[in-house]
Formats: structure tokens, sequence, C-alpha cells
């Protein structure tokens, strides 16, 4: 998402401030810092590192990550929680077109595992370097590179073929046929 | 034969199917065996496998990755049996019935392995308890007729 | 005695603890509705989930051994009801009773639990495989303790192994009337809720973690053997406790009635506990019955056998 000239930059302060702060020149833009919900920007190819930075701190937690499919690539969003503080921070990384790829974090941040499956999964977005990238969701009959939350694709006209076998497996085949 | 019509009839025992649903429905079907509602009165238990069963209560819109089982755990259940297609999802109606994972509708799932399945449909997001024991009555109603 | 009346003796026993053994199933599921504050089913539903079954169809997986799955309910029915015409005789004519036939009714209600864990096994199905495992486990653990009070009774009874003898000996005072006595009757009906299969013992057959796991293959005649099954054993170990321990049916009138209230009172007891427990682990129980039970169960006897040689009564 390209960020308007005319939007101004929120000014940092308090504890959402400070973890803010803490990132450093990761963070190319602050869009919210209020005192317990903070929002802003990150350069998508420091996530590692942000990822990294944030699990450090005190009382932070992985909440989930979102995607979102926006005119200039995939917006993936990550929430973190802090706990005794009540606060939320989400930091936004576009992934953008044509690669829609981002660095994975699953390998620093565990709970991220499984989000960017499913991210994966439904909007197609690329993590690099996941260590275990498999379906999640979807089920075993749905084509691979069909992606069912993205804008273009419509729930109901778009919707792959149901597969041609929908009677059961049969169990006991091959021992049936075994036999003389 | 009236005899078998019946014994079917004041002890109908319900195996519970989730095709996929967001468990609204489950929870008032749990509700069945409270104190307040009580189907034990009826005869009706909850069993723990599709042979033992009479009564299939399906919920939930039958997803693309539940179609092959549920029609697994039709296959599976000793006839005669009825199908309770519970909630707005299994009668393919509601919020959930356009989405991109959606199978096929319940009763067509199940017509496809038999053809003469007996349906009974209890519309509702997420159906009353009180609609579950008149779709019951109404199934032992018809249960008469066979 | 010839072979036309014991036919008869067989088919009134049979058919007679068949009934009866329904009804006290129908008397349970109403004493646990009204416990949980329900109204719960009429008396008789029992009989008529047994009737609704005999007219499914009967379905056999294809991963099933054939003999085994089919033969199994069979044969678990056919010892029950022969251990059935062996009790009611006993209790009906103590005169007509012959030698070490507490051995053969014990034998006899044992089998059961083997074509359980036979017809499981032969289901092909993992969880049938479970269920039959720890149904094993379950038949290892409460067999021991069931035997070692039945010795109690039977010391006390004057070293007897014939049920007519034992009814005859306890005419005075029975075997209950005296503190071995007590503590066996106790680990009994604790023995005889996991023979039976029920809460807090019924881990083989567990439906909400199971899926019914010994019985979940079958359907049908089958299964409607298997109720038939339990609820024979439901009427009869009620009666195999009175007959070794309470002194069966009283000679009088009111001996009778006596026997009645016994009978019910150990059907409701069996009930009661059903429904204030929860189900043990596998290992909770067996540790309870070779660790607890049958060291008590040995203590009993212990306490027996000194009442005897002292000549103590009460003992």
């Amino acid at each position: 998402m390209t960020v308007a000239t005319t939007e101004t930059q929120a000014p940092l302060k308090g504890f959402v401030g400070e973890v803010l702060g803490a990132l450093g020149s990761a963070v190319t833009e602050v869009h919210q810092c209020g005192d317990r919900r903070g929002i802003a920007r990150i350069d998508p190819a420091r996530t590692v590192e942000v990822a990294g930075k944030m699990l450090a701190m005190e009382g932070s937690r992985l909440g989930t990550c979102t995607g979102i499919d926006v005119r200039d690539g995939i917006d993936v969003l990550y929430h973190w929680c802090f706990e005794p503080a009540g606060v939320v921070v989400t930091l936004k990384a576009l992934a953008a077109r044509p690669e829609l790829a981002i660095d994975s974090i699953a390998n620093v941040v565990l709970a991220g595992n499984w989000i960017e499956r499913e991210m994966h999964d439904l909007l197609g977005a690329t993590f690099r370097n996941h260590p275990d990238m498999r379906r999640l969701i979807l089920d075993d009959s749905w084509p691979e590179g069909v992606y069912p939350l993205r804008k273009d694709f419509d729930q109901v006209a778009d919707r792959p073929p149901l597969p041609p076998n929908m009677s059961p497996p049969d169990v006991g085949a091959e021992e049936r046929r075994a036999e003389p | 034969m009236a005899l078998k019509t019946w014994a079917l009839r004041k002890s109908l025992w319900v195996y519970h199917v989730n095709a996929g649903a967001c468990n609204n429905c489950d929870i008032e079907v749990l509700d069945l065996l409270t104190p307040r509602f009580d189907i034990e009165r009826f005869g009706m238990i909850l069993v723990g496998s599709p042979r033992h069963a009479d009564v299939l209560a399906v919920t939930g819109t039958c997803t693309r990755q539940a179609m092959p089982r549920l029609q697994e755990v039709y296959m599976q259940t000793a006839k005669p049996c009825v199908v309770l297609a519970i909630g707005s999802c299994a009668l393919h109606q509601g919020i959930f019935a356009e989405g991109y994972h959606m199978g096929a509708k319940v009763d067509e799932a199940i017509k496809a392995v038999d053809p003469n399945a007996i349906i009974m449909y209890v519309p509702g997001c997420s159906p009353k308890p009180e609609a579950m024991i008149a779709a019951a009555v109404k199934a032992m109603e018809l249960l008469k007729t066979l | 005695m010839d072979i036309g009346w014991m036919v008869l003796t067989f088919l009134a026993a049979g058919l007679g603890s068949l009934l009866l053994g329904l009804l006290l199933r129908g008397v349970d599921r109403k004493v646990t509705a009204r416990v949980q504050w329900r109204v719960g089913p009429p008396l008789y539903q029992a009989a008529v989930d047994v009737l609704k079954l005999m007219g499914k169809e009967n379905l056999m997986p294809v991963t099933a051994r054939g003999t085994g799955f089919l033969l199994a309910p069979v044969i678990a029915l056919a010892s029950t009801a022969v251990a059935a015409t062996i009790l009611w005789r006993a209790l009906v004519l103590p005169d007509a009773t012959f030698l070490g036939d507490l051995i053969v009714v014990v034998y006899l209600l044992v089998i059961p639990a083997l074509m359980i864990i036979l017809g499981a096994s032969a289901s092909g199905n993992p969880h049938a495989s479970v269920g039959a495992a720890r149904e094993l486990k379950l038949l290892l653990s409460y067999e021991l303790p069931l035997f070692l009070v039945l010795l109690l009774a039977v010391a006390r009874g004057g070293w007897t192994f014939q049920l007519g003898k034992l009814i005859n000996a306890q005419q005075q005072t029975p075997v209950l009337y005296s503190i071995s006595g007590v503590l066996g009757f106790l680990i009994a009906i604790i023995c005889v809720q996991a023979k039976l299969g029920l809460v807090p013992f019924d881990l083989a057959e567990a439906e909400c973690e199971l899926m019914s796991g010994v019985y979940v293959e079958y359907s049908g005649s089958s299964l409607a053997m298997f109720l038939m099954t339990r609820a024979m054993l439901l009427a009869l170990m009620p009666l195999l406790l009175i007959i070794v321990f309470w002194g069966g049916l009283g000679s009088s009138w009111l001996g009778m009635l006596a026997f009645l209230g016994k009978y019910l009172l150990l059907v409701v007891l069996v009930t009661l506990i059903r429904n204030t427990n929860p189900r043990l682990r596998i290992d909770q129980t067996v540790r309870l019955f070779w660790f607890y039970l049958t060291p008590a169960a040995i203590v009993a006897v212990i306490l027996a056998l000194v009442g005897i040689s002292k000549g103590i009564p009460w003992l």
C-alpha cells in the first residue's frame, strides 16, 4: 500500500513508542501510536530481524498474523501482544507483486509456522525459508495454485470441481485381490 | 412388521456427525440430553458408533473434505436409518453456503450413495432443541408408514 | 431327570433371566435418570432396544474375521443361559444341585468376557483392539478378589463347593453376618461392578472415548445378543451374591419377601455406584484390584479361617 505523502507520521510516545523506537530504522512509517495500540509499517526485507527483536522484548508474544490482498501485493500483518500492559502492536510488511514473497519468521518465532502455512494456502503468499510448507487448511482434493481468498476469486463461480470419486475408498480391496 | 416399526420408533439411537459445522448446532444437539429437554424419555440415546445408530444427526455444510467421509459413515450405518439434516447449513442456506469450501448439499451427498435415503430437514441457525424434538417426533410418525 | 424337563428348565431359566435382566436394566436407567433430575425412559425400554436391534441388518465389516466375529455373541449368550439355569435351580431346589457347581457357574460367567475379547479382536478395528486389550486387563484384575471372597464363603459354609449345601449351611446365620463376611461382601460388590462392565470400570466400552470400544463394529442381531448377555448378567450376579453370602431363598414366606428385598437392594446399589462415580483408567483399575482389594480379600479369608478354627461365629 503506497502511503499518500500527505499522511502525517504519528509521533512516538509511551510504551508503544518505546517498542517502535527499539526497532529503529526497520520501521518505515508509523500510522498509530496510542496508549494501547500501535500500527506501523516495516521494511519487508527485514522481517526476520524485526521478529527477533520483538520476541526478545519482555512480555511479548505473537498473537496472530493476517494477510490482506491489496493492489500492490499481499500485506502481511504481524500482531504482537504485550501481556501485562495489554498492548497490541501491529507491524505491516508488504509482499510486493509480482513475486508475492517475503522472508518467513517461522525459524525465529515458532508460533508463525502454521499461520504462514495458512496464508500460503489461502492467499498464495510465498514465505522464503519456511521449514515445513505443507497444505494446512484446504482439503486434499483442492488443486494447487488456486487461492480462494484472493479478491479475483469468485466464491461460487470459481470453485474447483468436486473430485470425480465421490464414493468412499474401497477398504479391503487389496486383500480381496490378493486372495486366489 | 408392525412390531418392528413400533420397536424402531420407541428406541431411536442417535449418532452425531459433524460435517464441517461451526459447532452451534452441535451444542444444541447436546442440549437435548440435558434434564431440561431429555430425549431419553423417548428412548433416544447418543451412541458412539455409526453401526449402532438409527438416526444420523448431521450438522454443518458438507465440506469438500467431509463429503466422502459423510458418505462412508452413512454406508456404515445399519439400515433402516433416518438422516436428520440439522441447521441452515445442512440445507445449503445460511451464511456459509456460498463459501469456497462447500462440497455438495447434505442431501445430495447422501442420495449419491443411496437414492432411497430418508432425510429430514431441521431448519434454523441454530435450531432450537424444541425444533429438533419436533423433527424426531415427525421421524417417528414417518417410520410408522414404512 | 429326563431330557424334557431339562430343556424346559433351561428355557424357563434362560428366558426368565433375560426378561428379568431387561426389566432390571430399565430400572437402572430410570433410577439413573431420576438421580440426574430427568424423567427417563419407561421401564420396558431395554426390551424395546433389543427388539429393535433384532430387526436391523447385521453388518460385518470387510476386515473382520467372520467366524469369531459372529460366533462370539452366540457363545456368550449360551454360556450365560446355562449359568442362569444352574443358579436358579440351586436357588429354588437347593437339594438338587451337584458337587462343584459353584466352580462351573464361576467358569461359565467368565466366558462372556472372553467372548467380548474374541469378538472385539475379530472386528478388525483399532478402537476394538484397544477395547479388547483393556477388557483383558480388567478380566485379569477383578477375577482374583472375586475368587478369594468366594473361597471365604466356601470356608464358612463348611468347605463345600456345592451351591445347595452352601445355602443349607446358611439357614441359621448367613455368611454376611460376620466381619469377614461383610468385608468379603463389599469386595464382591466392587468385583461385580467390574464384571458387569459398569462405571467406574466400563473402560472397555467407553462410549465417549473409544466409540463404544469393544462393540464398535457390531450391529443388528449380534449386538442384540451382546446386550441380552449383559442384561442376563445383571440379573445373575446379585443372585450369585445372595446365594453365596446371604442365605439364598428363605424357607418361609417372610424369607422369600426378604430375598426380593435383598435382590432389589443389590441392583439399586449397583446403579447408584454407577451414577456417582467417574470412570477409572486402566492402570488405576488394576492397581485398585491387585494392590487394595486382593490384600483385603486375603485378610478377610484369614479372618474367616481364624473364626472357624477358634469357633468364633462373628469373625
